[in-house]
């Protein structure tokens, strides 16, 4: 599985951040279509993120569009854009019902039907409401292309009447339920931004906060937040070193025709397999391992 | 990167917003220039972080906080009222600014045009001022002595005459500066025909079509603000640099004529600004000797336009006919007519 | 039916352009640069092929590049096209038509 820890906000009206934002290394792109952009330069914003998505710079990057919502004047004119260019997640703004992401679904169909795209166009969900918090267990499940659903926390306070807070005591029952939707479905899980980009050390606590949680990772306004989000998802030694034991039991178990293998008394299955190969490639990517040292 | 930073634009009626404006021009020692249209501002959070205007074809009141210069918010304010000129069919810029500004407005496309006691530049973003040198230059005459006149002619008087056929006299060729800005009683077409046909007799004369580069409102805003009472003299002080320095030399210019001014406060201001700023030495061209002549008078009274014009209200054609020439008498007798 | 339009922004890394129509079927580019004049050559010709590919003469471009990549001067002068044309693209892959 993919690991996205970190997805950076890039407005599409901010020239100068959608030409660096890959210099910074987040794990996905994400360009911005919606709020952030003026409603004067919705059109230039989506002409520059269509380009942008095919420059070589962001060939070896993820990236992700977050389009306007279908029903306004803009979101089929974004989704044409985006999904002809070539991005490889759609971010589908306000979603409170299953309807959202299946009429989103159709519409990438019919374009990359036409266009003859046949890498599919993956799904990320923000919910951003009491309603789409409450439908988020059958938003989770209902469409195959769907790689993760995200907390929009703004639009979320504003629904429940209330503030964000430091403590983000209003986020709790949001945040436990899309986890928990997203973990039912097999699928990932993202937080809300933090946008005080002066606090820092409160930036480090919500990180925390989150990844114990169980969250994969966290939508960033701020390309400096990155290195600090990575660091603290990078794996413990102690992780790694397991990680390593597990791979070399795996491989040697192949090599000889054993079935099984055991280290300390435990079974090592594929799903065990599979979580040290993800412990040593997030080690990789925060940079604690090289690239060949396994 | 400034998350939080949001620009917006609004026009001048918003009163609230204008007064904030003014504010913050306050604390930048930048003055509220009354005959703004459209204001432009950015803000991060709800602090006011830089600011602009536009008036007519001029974009003006430009400032940035202290705290947050070299941040490139000068290039958002200046491509917002870009922005705003464009989509008013306004595509000949001009731009008053701090002269250590002119690298920023250099690099959007703007020239300069004069940078006046290190306090205050005009810039444009053509290059009309270009252009327009290379004109006067092909109308250049020889000579010893080359006057010049500025004339605003609302409408043309004999005191007006008066002053060309003096200057004239003395001059081996003069060159006459019609103020083209439509912002007084008479058009500016009207205006020039009446001095054309009122000095039809006089033969080394030039008389030049006015451009924004003298007494405009691009050059010389507070000239046209009526109810200023304050007088900017910067502004006019930089019309005058604008006039020796960058179209009097082309034209071999050597001398200024003017009349004396009784009346008006600003022209007045404006005379003594021009013997200080014409007649010295500044390193850049030729100086410029004034000449003031007196006004001649008529029932003991100085002949001036306003006079004209107050007499035209009440209707005092007997006393009119004696201050203006006959071709000026018949064309403000047509438009009597023309009113009944 | 082209009409005068503008877009982009005078910041760093972007690129302003204006365009406006003229009698005749002629490009005419005013390009100035804040980077080296050295690109000059290749600006002007991103943009004679960009206004080809969609169809459009009979225009003056004018541009102040503030140092822009190509991708950025080729989505603003589209986008400037399609304001002006009062027209809305539809990318078809690689193909763009107006």
């Amino acid at each position: 599985m993919k690991f996205r820890r970190s997805m950076l906000f890039v407005p599409g009206s901010n020239t100068a951040m959608v030409c660096s934002a890959f210099v910074y290394k987040p794990d996905t792109v994400m360009f911005d279509l919606e709020d952030s952009v003026a409603l004067s330069e919705k059109d230039s914003a989506r002409v520059m993120v269509h380009h942008a998505l095919q420059h070589f710079t962001y060939k070896d990057i993820e990236t992700a569009v977050r389009v306007n919502p279908l029903d306004s004047i803009f979101g089929h004119l974004d989704l044409e854009a985006v999904v002809t260019a070539g991005t490889d997640i759609v971010r589908l703004p306000k979603t409170d019902t299953v309807k959202d992401v299946l009429d989103m679904q159709d519409a990438i169909e019919k374009i990359e039907l036409k266009i003859g795209r046949t890498k599919k166009t993956k799904l990320l969900a923000a919910i951003e409401s009491a309603e789409g918090v409450i439908n988020a267990v059958d938003i989770a499940r209902c469409s195959p292309r769907l790689m993760g659903i995200a907390l929009g926390a703004e639009d979320f306070v504003r629904d429940l009447r209330t503030q964000r807070t430091k403590e983000g005591t209003e986020l709790t029952a949001a945040r436990s339920q899309i986890l928990l939707a997203a973990r039912a479905a097999k699928i990932q899980a993202f937080d809300s931004v933090f946008s005080d980009v002066r606090d820092k050390e409160g930036f480090i606590k919500e990180v925390n906060y989150i990844k114990g949680l169980g969250f994969d990772g966290k939508s960033l306004i701020n390309p400096n937040q990155i290195s600090v989000l990575h660091n603290i998802y990078a794996p413990s030694e102690k992780s790694i070193d397991w990680a390593y034991e597990v791979i070399e039991a795996a491989e040697h178990a192949k090599k000889n025709g054993l079935g099984v293998v055991s280290i300390d008394g435990k079974m090592v299955d594929a799903p065990i397999i599979a979580r040290a190969e993800f412990t040593l490639e997030l080690a990789k990517a925060s940079g604690l391992i090289g690239v060949d040292d396994e | 990167m400034n998350s939080n930073i949001s620009v917006s634009e609004f026009d001048s009626g918003n009163t609230r917003r204008v007064a904030k404006i003014k504010d913050f021009l306050d604390k930048n020692e930048l003055d509220m220039s009354p005959d703004i249209e459209v204001f432009v501002t950015i803000k991060d959070e709800e602090e006011m972080i830089a600011c602009g205007g536009l008036a007519g074809k001029v974009l003006k009141c430009i400032a940035v906080d202290s705290s947050r210069r070299g941040q490139g918010l000068i290039l958002k304010v200046i491509t917002h009222l870009l922005n705003a000129a464009l989509v008013r069919n306004r595509n000949e810029l001009f731009l008053f600014s701090t002269p250590k500004n002119i690298e920023f407005f250099h690099d959007c496309g703007f020239n300069l045009i004069e940078e006046c006691d290190g306090e205050i530049i005009l810039m444009e973003n053509t290059k009309n001022l270009e252009n327009y040198q290379k004109k006067l230059t092909s109308l250049k005459k020889d000579g010893d002595l080359i006057g010049s006149i500025v004339i605003n002619a609302n409408p043309f008087t004999k005191g007006h005459r008066y002053l060309i056929e003096e200057a004239s006299k003395r001059s081996d060729w003069l060159h006459i500066f019609v103020v083209r800005e439509e912002a007084s009683e008479f058009t500016f077409n009207d205006r020039i025909s009446l001095i054309k046909k009122g000095i039809s007799d006089l033969k080394n004369v030039t008389l030049h079509e006015g451009s924004d580069y003298i007494i405009s409102k691009a050059t010389f805003p507070t000239y046209f603000i009526k109810d200023k009472r304050q007088v900017n003299e910067l502004y006019a002080k930089l019309d005058l640099n604008i006039f020796r320095n960058q179209l009097a030399s082309y034209l071999g210019i050597t001398h200024r004529f003017v009349g004396t001014e009784p009346y008006c406060k600003v022209t007045n201001n404006y005379n003594k600004n021009m013997k200080k700023i014409l007649a010295n030495p500044n390193g850049k061209s030729a100086t410029i000797e004034v000449v003031e002549i007196d006004r001649i008078k008529f029932d003991d009274k100085p002949i001036s336009a306003s006079r004209v014009r107050k007499l035209l209200k009440e209707k005092n054609y007997e006393e009119l006919v004696n201050l203006v020439p006959t071709t000026t008498y018949e064309f403000l007798l047509e438009g009597i007519k023309d009113d009944k | 039916m082209i009409n005068s339009a503008h877009a982009g922004t005078l910041e760093s890394s972007d690129v302003y352009i204006q365009i406006n129509p003229i009698e005749g079927d002629k490009v005419e580019i005013d390009l100035s640069s804040s980077v080296a004049e050295l690109y000059d050559d290749m600006i002007e010709e991103l943009i004679r092929d960009t206004l080809k590919e969609m169809n459009i003469s009979g225009v003056h471009i004018n541009v102040q590049d503030k140092g822009a990549l190509d991708f950025v001067i080729k989505a603003r002068l589209q986008t400037a096209v399609f304001r002006a044309c009062e027209t809305k693209p539809t990318w078809g892959g690689t193909q763009n038509e107006v």
